[in-house]
């Protein structure tokens, strides 16, 4: 290779040589020349030339950007900048940056909230104030499925960094940042609740200032109540128990054991107990400034309202702790403990909570007197209902001379307020609360100012019920709850019992009432749901001596249409469970059932009609109520039975059934009732030799009437009779062939009369026109002979009647003159009427064809 | 070896007792009018049952024992009674008053050891769960509560406590009908029926409600499958349904939801309900019947007619085993024998608290249910007595019982030295013979030789 180089060399050294000498070049033929020596080269050659640009001109394609063009990364550097006015433009431009593109967030969230917290502890007002916004409109609902253990713990630190700031104003935000925190990740609460409420007490400590900004003071103790309410407490504890109770599906399943959340609560009792005095305190630091106030504002109220609130939850939480202290063995020996502490706490609210508390009543009233001026009844309303919850516990607790004066102005707005409004609702719950005695199951004795009031209000109710009608179900069902409870706890013991009793005189009208002479006012009972229903019904269980006048208005209620025939037999079951438990007298029970029986309106079926759209459906299923009305039937007989000594409540139905037989109710009616007498009578027969006749003079009329309505049809054509009729028919037919059956008497009575009928009619009226009187005779014949082909088809009733031949002989001798009578007259079409069923009589009756032979 | 019991509310009827592999009767006590819930075994040892006035002033709500050979025992409490319960050893009995008390006798001593306030209304039904440490009430209003024994035991517990009962359930709106408990000790469900026309399943554990069933009629009565997958609610339309207690059933069923099937035969209403051990249903209607269904057939397998009027309470009792045929041939003679076998009436009133103090007694319970002869409760007192008289006779008696040990040892033995004298004797004689006799023996055969 060096020597290749070496040569190459001498070459040129000797070409060089050769240049000098002669200056001849040569040339290929054919090459390009060499360009000119005094060419411009316009090659240019370059390299990257690197200047720093204005950022207006960059290239971000791509790159997420906010309105003003900035990307994350320099929004995320410029909220550190010195000037506070960039650092709220940088926050604005976050804000819009992640409204526009959701995903950059979702990737850079870390980063994003490590810069942010910074601010929480700004000096300047609107930055803070712009950073809650970003964060509460854009940050937490973005990341809020992510899992926020990591994400939230990067703020609590500055959260908690800025609540022990020096300027008050920096301290009062960052409650309300914890606020956002907690209503977001609610468990944050539980894992920081030592350093939170050590900072509540210390905020509130600080009376000087708060009297002057009671704006963020407001925020502030609402989130204050926003935590406490995260500890556990009894009730919502059993309000959720209620609620998934649906969802249960399986019982005996394996269930994930979740550490119960008190567990971690236990350790912040200390701390909970320091802050009761501590708000205690707060409030009554408002008092001065709230008399001297000609009107209350609304920030010092909501204030107030939250102070309240606090402390109620607080005292909530440690009755749910002495509660759960007891299974759980580690926390027992705090019990006694905790339960002094109870003691100091109801002591030191007697103290001064209550010195305080007239403002209740009077705030009431100041509100009153302005809610007129400036219109602001919708707020009044709103604070009222703020207020009422804690009423029930006030009671309880405050002295008597307190008390009244509380109760008062409880009375007076629960008598106030509109029955739809959900202030009535919020009343009826503190009512409930105050009405039903608790655990320890003491009654309120009569010297009690409670008591008076109790009173009160358990006589509004069912005047509130009926204001309330059908068109407000919810709050219906609500009052018909509290009815009932008042009812299981009104024991004879109890004094509310009397109030209980006579509260039936007031309800009726809830059910039906009787306005006119016949004319029925239904009351909301019949429209409402089923669950009031229910509720309804429960509720008469429970009196304790069910009268005659409520027991007419559910009976009117029961006859109505358009009522659930469910509901009517399941008020059946109560009103029978009822008196079983010696509730209703057996007099005013009987007679239910009997005006049941007897009023109950059986919507008459068109039977060929019906036939002909449902040929094979049953008719009376579907068209009328009169399968409701045979199911109502056996449930009365079978209550009836159930009674006791059958021969005893036959003793007293007899007279009652005859009586109404007498005012010749419908058919069906008639033939319910003919029913019940069967189901308590016996073989031989427990009616008396007045009672036999009286049936007798009805059954003769009734099995004409009965035997020739239903049955004058199928008689035309009766190859082909139809199976439902017939059974409608033996429907009848059957409670007086169990009485045929049990009283022969009975049975020659009817056959007798049945015979004297016939002959009544066919002497008797001569004014009528010819054809009419052969008509209505007919008529009479027609039935009279299908009664008698009915009781014949039946084979037990058969063997019965042929002991009483002679009678039958009679009445068809009757037949037979007539029929010679009528053909002697010259009226063949009746004649032939007869002749046929004469024949059809001879021709399928052995006893006929014998008396006729014979 | 199973017994039914069923009882009647009709007086005449009483109770009829029969044995449930051959179903033959075995007794019949008459004049016995039982509510419901108001029959309860006591420690397999004797009957308890409330009863029902039978005139309006006369014995209303008194507790008759009866035993196995008919003698009764007849206690007035202070106010009527109708449901009562026993725990499954015998100790203790529980009455619900019409007034809302709860009363807790002790058997043994008769003595009533706690009487509290449970209810606003009449306590319609008593339940004890199987380990005995809680029972269960049910009330016309319509509430459920449990109570646990030691609790309501414990004085400075239920000082210290607002509320006696471990839970209050008020989910129903009227009277319980029945209740009952499964196995499973402090984490066991407990189901209940209402008038209401409703069952719901509760956790005792949680103390919440796990399930609602809506039933087409009324259950009077409730009896749980011994596996728990299902419970059967006797029905006052007369059939039995089966509710299914674990899976999610399909709510295709045409009575409704989490209802199985039914078994029905068109009687009357079913009044009461008992699941044997030897997998049979035992109901018992309102006409007076008992039948026996087999409940994987859903056929009847056996029937018995108790009275006319309703059964009111069914037991499934296991067979005492002294008790053979032949001790009810002649109750007369037996009765005088086990005259002092019951234990006393049931007190009326709680006893003073400084009476209490020395009465923490202990029982001594039969071992075996086969000598019941033998099977004496002694108290506390009666020990105590006996301790005083050995204190009080002292050394006297004590010297006397020694002298009287000693002369029977010295009897003892002199007789014992008599049979060894006697043995002696006849020992030396034999041995004697039979030397005699080998001599004898030799000699002959020397002579042979």
């Amino acid at each position: 290779m060096a020597r290749s180089k070496a040569a190459s060399k001498k070459q040129q050294k000797q070409q060089q040589k050769r240049g000098v000498d002669f200056k001849k070049i040569k040339r290929k033929l054919g090459r390009k020349l060499p360009p000119p020596k005094n060419a411009t080269n316009t090659e240019v050659k370059s390299k990257a030339i690197v200047l720093p640009e204005q950022s207006v001109a960059s290239e971000k394609a791509g790159l997420a950007v906010s309105k003003k063009g900035l990307t994350l990364k320099e929004l995320l550097q410029q909220t550190s900048h010195h000037n506070s006015k960039v650092r709220r433009d940088a926050l604005m431009g976050l804000k819009d940056l992640f409204q526009k593109y959701p995903a950059e967030l979702r990737s850079h969230r870390y980063a994003v909230i490590e810069k942010l917290r910074e601010r929480i502890g700004d000096d300047d007002k609107v930055v803070r104030e712009t950073l809650y916004q970003l964060l509460k409109t854009v940050v937490f609902p973005g990341c809020k499925e992510d899992n926020q253990g990591p994400f939230v713990s990067l703020m609590v630190a500055y959260i908690f960094n800025a609540m022990t700031h020096l300027a008050v104003d920096v301290r009062l935000m960052a409650f309300k940042f914890f606020d956002l925190v907690v209503q977001y990740y609610p468990p944050s609460f539980s894992l920081y609740a030592d350093k939170v409420l050590q900072n509540y007490e210390d905020i509130l400590r600080k009376n000087q200032f708060y009297l002057e900004d009671k704006a963020k003071l407001r925020s502030a103790l609402a989130g204050l109540v926003r935590c406490l309410s995260l500890l556990p407490c009894n009730k919502r504890k059993v309000d959720s128990s209620e609620e998934n109770m649906a969802g249960q599906k399986i019982l005996h399943a394996f269930e994930l054991d979740m550490p119960a959340e008190s567990s971690g609560f236990s350790s912040i009792t200390k701390k909970l107990k320091d802050l009761v005095p501590v708000l205690v305190n707060c409030f009554q630091d408002f008092f001065p400034s709230v008399h001297h106030m000609p009107l209350l504002d609304a920030q010092s109220f909501d204030c107030m309202h939250s102070i309240l609130q606090s402390i109620d939850l607080v005292v909530g939480f440690f009755g749910y702790g002495i509660h759960q202290g007891k299974p759980a063995s580690q926390l027992s020996y705090e019990g006694p403990d905790e339960a002094i502490w109870d003691h100091t706490i109801s002591s030191l609210l007697l103290k001064k909570l209550f010195g305080v508390f007239p403002l209740n009543p009077t705030n009431h009233l100041s509100e009153k007197t302005c809610s007129d001026s400036r219109s602001g009844k919708a707020v009044w309303e709103k604070h009222i209902l703020l207020l009422l919850p804690f009423i029930p516990k006030l009671v309880l607790q405050v002295a008597s001379d307190w008390k009244s004066c509380l109760l008062q102005a409880f009375t007076k707005i629960f008598e106030g307020c509109n029955p739809q409004s959900s202030l009535k609702l919020a009343c009826l719950s503190a009512i409930e609360e105050m009405l039903i005695p608790g655990d320890d199951m003491v009654y309120p004795d009569a010297s009690d100012p409670l008591f008076e009031y109790q009173i009160t209000w358990i006589r509004a109710l069912p005047q509130l019920l009926i204001l309330l009608g059908d068109k407000h179900p919810s709050s219906s069902q609500v009052v018909l709850h509290l009815l009932l409870r008042l009812g299981q706890c009104a024991n004879s013991s109890s004094p509310f019992s009397r109030e209980y009793e006579n509260m039936q005189y007031s309800l009726d009208k809830f059910y039906s009432s009787c306005v006119d002479r016949g004319d029925v006012y239904y009351g909301p009972f019949i429209r409402l749901s089923w669950d009031s229903q229910e509720l309804a019904i429960c509720g008469l269980y429970y009196f304790s001596n069910l009268g005659p006048f409520l027991l007419k208005s559910i009976a009117f209620c029961c006859l109505c249409s358009e009522l659930e025939h469910l509901v009517l037999f399941r008020i059946i079951e109560v009103l029978h469970s009822a008196f079983s438990a010696g509730h209703i007298q057996i007099a005013d029970y009987i007679s239910f059932f009997m005006t049941l029986l007897s009023r109950f309106k059986v919507l008459p079926e068109n039977l060929t009609f019906a036939e002909n759209i449902y040929p094979d459906v049953e008719s009376d299923a579907k068209i009328s109520n009169r399968g409701t009305f045979k199911l109502l039937t056996n449930t009365v007989c079978s209550c009836l039975s159930r009674i006791g000594d059958d021969s005893l409540v036959f003793q007293i139905l007899e007279q009652v059934i005859f009586d109404q037989l007498l005012l010749k109710p419908p058919l069906d009616n008639a033939c319910a009732l003919l029913r019940v007498l069967v189901v308590l009578d016996c073989k031989p027969t427990r009616l008396s030799e007045q009672g036999i006749i009286t049936l007798s003079k009805y059954l003769s009329g009734c099995l004409n009437v009965g035997s020739c309505e239903p049955s004058c049809i199928p008689e035309d054509d009766e190859e082909n009779s139809l199976p439902t009729h017939q059974q409608t028919c033996c429907y009848y037919m059957l409670p007086c062939f169990f009485l045929f059956d049990r009283s022969p008497k009975l049975l020659k009575l009817v056959l007798n009369l049945m015979g004297s009928l016939i002959t009544e009619s066919s002497s008797s009226p001569s004014s009528h026109s010819y054809t009419q009187y052969g008509n209505d005779n007919s008529n009479q014949i027609n039935a009279v002979v299908s009664a008698l082909l009915l009781m014949h088809k039946d084979t037990k009733v058969r063997k019965i009647i042929s002991s009483f031949k002679e009678e039958v002989v009679h009445i068809l001798q009757i037949i037979h003159s007539l029929q010679v009578k009528f053909l002697v007259t010259g009226n063949p079409e009746n004649g032939l009427a007869v002749i046929t069923y004469t024949y059809d009589l001879s021709g399928r009756s052995q006893v006929t064809s014998f008396s006729l032979s014979g | 070896m199973e017994l039914l019991i069923a009882s009647s509310s009709v007086a005449d009827a009483g109770i009829g007792c029969w044995d449930l592999e051959s179903g033959a009767e075995q007794l019949r006590y008459k004049s016995c009018a039982s509510p419901p819930h108001g029959l309860a075994c006591v420690g397999q040892r004797f009957l308890a049952s409330s009863q029902l006035r039978e005139q309006p002033s006369a014995s209303s709500g008194s507790i008759l024992y009866w035993s196995w050979s008919k003698v009764e025992v007849k206690s007035l409490p202070a106010e009527p009674i109708k449901p009562i319960a026993a725990n499954s050893h015998g100790t203790y009995i529980a009455g619900g008053g019409q007034s809302g008390d709860i009363y807790m006798w002790e058997v043994a001593s008769g003595r009533l050891l706690k009487k509290w306030h449970a209810h606003y209304r009449a306590v319609t039904c008593l339940v004890f769960s199987q380990d005995g440490s809680f029972l269960i009430s049910g009330s016309e209003d319509g509430c459920v509560r449990i109570w646990s024994l030691l609790t309501v035991f414990e004085e400075c517990e239920s000082q210290r406590a607002s509320h006696l009962y471990l839970h209050s359930f008020t989910g129903h709106t009227l009277r319980i009908t029945d209740i009952v408990i499964g196995y499973g000790g402090v984490s066991a469900t407990i189901v209940s029926a209402s008038e209401d026309r409703t069952c719901k399943v509760w956790s005792l554990l949680k103390g919440r409600l796990l399930r609602n069933i809506v039933f087409p009629s009324v259950i009077d009565a409730i009896a749980l499958d011994p596996a728990e997958h299902v419970f059967y609610a006797g029905s006052r339309d007369g059939s039995i349904y089966i509710a299914a207690l674990n899976a999610e059933s399909p709510s295709t069923s045409s009575y409704g939801m989490h209802i199985i099937g039914s078994l029905s035969d068109h009687s009357k209403a079913v009044t009461c309900l008992a699941y044997s051990t030897g997998d049979l249903l035992i109901s018992g209607s309102e006409d007076g019947m008992v039948r026996v269904w087999d409940p994987i057939t859903h056929n009847i397998v056996r029937m018995f007619r108790l009275a006319k009027g309703p059964v009111n309470n069914i037991l499934v009792v296991r067979r005492p085993l002294y008790l053979n045929l032949g001790s009810f041939s002649n109750p007369h003679t037996s009765s005088r024998r086990h005259g002092s076998q019951l234990p006393p009436p049931l007190d009326k009133y709680v006893t003073s608290a400084d009476e209490d103090v020395d009465n923490k007694g202990v029982i001594r319970l039969p071992s075996l249910y086969n000598a019941p002869r033998d099977a004496s409760y002694i108290s506390h007192r009666t020990i105590d007595n006996h301790l005083k008289e050995l204190q009080q006779q002292g050394s006297s008696a004590a010297t006397e019982m020694e002298v009287e040990r000693l002369k029977h040892e010295c009897n003892r033995t002199l007789q014992m030295v008599q049979q060894w004298k006697k043995m002696y004797e006849n020992l030396h004689e034999f041995c004697v013979n039979e030397l005699l006799d080998g001599d004898q023996v030799d000699g002959s055969k020397r002579n042979a030789v």
